[in-house]
């Protein structure tokens, strides 16, 4: 009994001691995790947003279930960002961010995740690859791969991520047409 | 056992990885570039370190039969600790250590040096002892990952060696180029102990 | 020579050894690897030369190296050689056969203790490596043209297999591939790696080999036989979705692999019971892989699996003592 008694207490006394300092330093990180998760997104938003002056990640508008962040300079909305995702990729879900200028027209995009497969699909990510969409809007582009019959270059070797991120960009901008009244409205909206 | 020969048999006679072979999971998993494994060799330095500390310390109260938990409960708290900080101040390492940081909770070099060592000895010795093995970790994964780095992708530490014409052998730097590059790392200690 | 014990009569003459052995198989590639020179031209001629060249100095010099007997005049190290060159798409450049024999030597041969320690084929670890390495040069496959005619420049294009994975991806359905005559790829007129290309003239070399008592009949049969029974199955069932067993069979690297690389001595089981069940599991593990895997072909990874599960086949199919309980 008193075997028992001992063991109860040293293992609770360490699991205390553990669980204090843990709660301390939780706390003590807190705000630098917390300022990390943002400085994610602000990194994101700013590779695919024109200079703005507002904070982005937190002028937002939800409209269809698509977060819309918005980029403003002296209080006019300048570009819009959004994520757009697809699983039509080789393996597993692609995420792309998109930001484009109020009329559509994009001005950049980038890939916040993929598990295509390393040295053919994982591509996608490369400046080229992303920088052939710039400036395209939903009308002044072919959305399907040169393979396909598009504007857009695959890849050599894999054509099914490039398709699929086509379809996605595709697919956010389509979105973003059909709101784009909801999204941009209510602000001071420069046309 | 003098402090400095605790030390330095953890980086060679008792290497945790070539000789030992311990500690595989993290070994293999983060091991793609030479920044990967610098940061989770730097990692589980730490963690081995203070968890040895603090349990050669505490080793006299703690009673035989919860040991194990204890040990555990140091090394899980030591772990969310380099978790919390990681996640704070160094998120891009954070992100591709992903999983294996906390999972250096059951990397058994760690659990293994508390058992074997730390519960046995001296404060004084098991703060050496968790050092050097720690830094025989550390040089393991900062060798695998640079040579799969510089295989499969041309660069140490990011700094491009090979050239810019060079195809980089992806399978370096997928798994099996892990087990690959371990195998014969492992083999070359093995022969150059025999000499 | 320590390792050298005489058991207890009977005992066998016999002509064979190592050399003699490797000379055979040698010979019986020959026929694929000419087709293989006649659809792809000169880049095909390199392609063989560099492998085999590479592979025995590489061979040489790990002996040297290491100071072990230099043993390149067996001539394994020339059939290793050849056979990835044959494993090759016949465009690969010099430098991706260079690093598949230094890779097929070293990583697959004598890192393990060389010839006849190996557990798995050497050629086929060589091919792997490179397939996940280079993804985009291992599967540029040059389009096969008559030997005569090198006025053009060289054309890639598919395979049949791996036409027939992206028809299933992009419309669902195998009949959205391109039409195949069969007579095409049974004489070695289709895109495919340097020496799979001919079923005809890898049947030949197979029946060569058979005939000469270097290989049974098991592996090759079983192994094609199972892939027959299994795609039939699967065709039956819904034509739509599953290609034809004779379009299978004579496609891919099927009969190079069922003839020539499952029948490796070194890394297939001893007994002839354990031999069917080897040959049983590649087909089985090819035409998953073909069926529903991410990569069109199967055979080398069907192969190398098989190759791992070798020691525990030859302990479940060990023939007991005569009189033993």
């Amino acid at each position: 009994m008193k075997e028992i008694i001992r063991l109860t207490v040293v293992l609770t006394f360490v699991c205390m001691v553990a669980g204090l300092i843990l709660s301390y330093v939780n706390s003590a990180t807190m705000e630098a995790r917390a300022y990390q998760d943002r400085l994610e997104l602000l990194n994101a938003l700013n590779m695919v947003l024109p200079e703005h002056d507002n904070e982005a990640d937190k002028d937002v508008v939800d409209v269809a279930g698509t977060t819309y962040y918005l980029a403003k300079k002296d209080g006019v909305i300048n570009g819009v960002a959004f994520k757009t995702s697809t699983e039509k990729g080789y393996s597993g879900l692609i995420e792309i961010i998109v930001g484009v200028e109020n009329d559509g027209k994009i001005i950049g995009i980038g890939i916040l995740s993929q598990k295509e497969t390393p040295g053919l699909g994982s591509k996608i990510d490369e400046g080229w690859f992303k920088d052939q969409y710039k400036g395209k809007t939903l009308e002044s582009a072919k959305w399907a791969v040169k393979k396909d019959g598009g504007d857009f270059d695959q890849i050599s070797g894999a054509t099914i991520s490039p398709r699929a991120v086509t379809g996605a960009v595709k697919d956010g901008l389509t979105m973003y047409a059909q709101n784009k009244v909801q999204i941009l409205g209510g602000s001071n909206v420069v046309q | 056992m003098s402090f400095s020969k605790e030390l330095v048999k953890g980086i060679w006679r008792e290497n945790p990885v070539f000789i030992l072979v311990l500690g595989m999971c993290p070994v293999l998993a983060v091991s793609t570039s030479a920044m990967n494994g610098l940061g989770m060799g730097v990692a589980a330095t730490f963690v081995l370190l203070c968890s040895n500390a603090v349990i050669s310390l505490i080793r006299s109260v703690v009673p035989d039969r919860v040991r194990i938990p204890v040990f555990i409960v140091v090394i899980a708290s030591f772990v969310t600790v380099v978790d919390l900080v990681m996640s704070g101040y160094f998120r891009s390492l954070h992100h591709s250590l992903g999983l294996f940081i906390p999972l250096i909770v059951v990397n058994c070099i760690i659990l293994g040096r508390a058992e074997a060592f730390a519960s046995k000895n001296s404060i004084f010795h098991s703060i050496a002892d968790g050092i050097g093995m720690g830094a025989g970790f550390t040089l393991a994964l900062v060798i695998l990952g640079s040579i799969r780095e510089l295989f499969g992708n041309g660069t140490i530490f990011n700094l491009p060696l090979l050239g810019a014409g060079y195809e980089p052998i992806l399978v370096m730097i997928l798994p099996p180029g892990a087990f690959l590059t371990l195998g014969l790392l492992t083999g070359v200690f093995a022969a150059l102990e025999k000499k | 020579m320590k390792d050298l014990f005489v058991s207890s009569s009977p005992h066998i003459h016999s002509p064979e050894d190592t050399p003699w052995i490797m000379r055979q198989v040698i010979y019986a590639l020959i026929p694929g690897a000419l087709i293989g020179v006649y659809f792809f031209g000169i880049p095909a001629v390199t392609v063989i030369a560099v492998a085999v060249v590479s592979c025995v100095v590489v061979e040489a010099l790990w002996q040297k190296l290491t100071g072990k007997d230099i043993t390149i005049a067996d001539g394994s190290a020339v059939l290793t050689g050849l056979l990835l060159a044959m494993n090759l798409p016949s465009g690969s450049p010099w430098w991706l056969v260079c690093l598949g024999s230094l890779i097929a030597i070293i990583v697959g041969k004598q890192v393990y203790g060389g010839l006849g320690n190996n557990p798995f084929n050497p050629a086929l670890v060589a091919r792997v490596f490179l397939l996940i390495s280079f993804p985009v040069q291992m599967t540029t496959w040059p389009q096969p043209r008559s030997f005569f005619s090198q006025a053009a420049d060289t054309v890639t294009g598919a395979t049949p297999l791996g036409a027939l994975k992206t028809a299933i991806f992009e419309h669902g359905t195998v009949t959205a591939a391109p039409h195949l005559n069969l007579m095409d790829p049974f004489l070695g007129n289709i895109g495919g790696s340097l020496g799979e290309i001919s079923a005809l003239a890898l049947i030949l070399g197979g029946i060569y080999l058979i005939v000469r008592k270097v290989i049974s009949w098991h592996i090759p049969v079983c192994y094609i036989g199972s892939v027959a029974v299994m795609t039939g199955i699967f065709w039956f069932i819904n034509p739509n979705m599953y290609a034809d067993p004779a379009f299978h069979l004579i496609s891919g690297g099927l009969m190079l692999g069922a003839f020539f690389m499952a029948t490796d001595m070194v890394t297939t089981p001893i007994t002839n019971k354990g031999k069917i069940v080897f040959a049983i599991g590649c087909g089985v593990i090819t035409v998953i892989i073909r069926l529903w895997g991410g990569y069109p072909e199967g055979v080398s990874f069907a192969i190398l699996i098989m190759n791992a599960l070798v020691p525990l086949i030859n302990k479940a199919t060990k023939p007991g003592k005569f009189g033993a309980v």
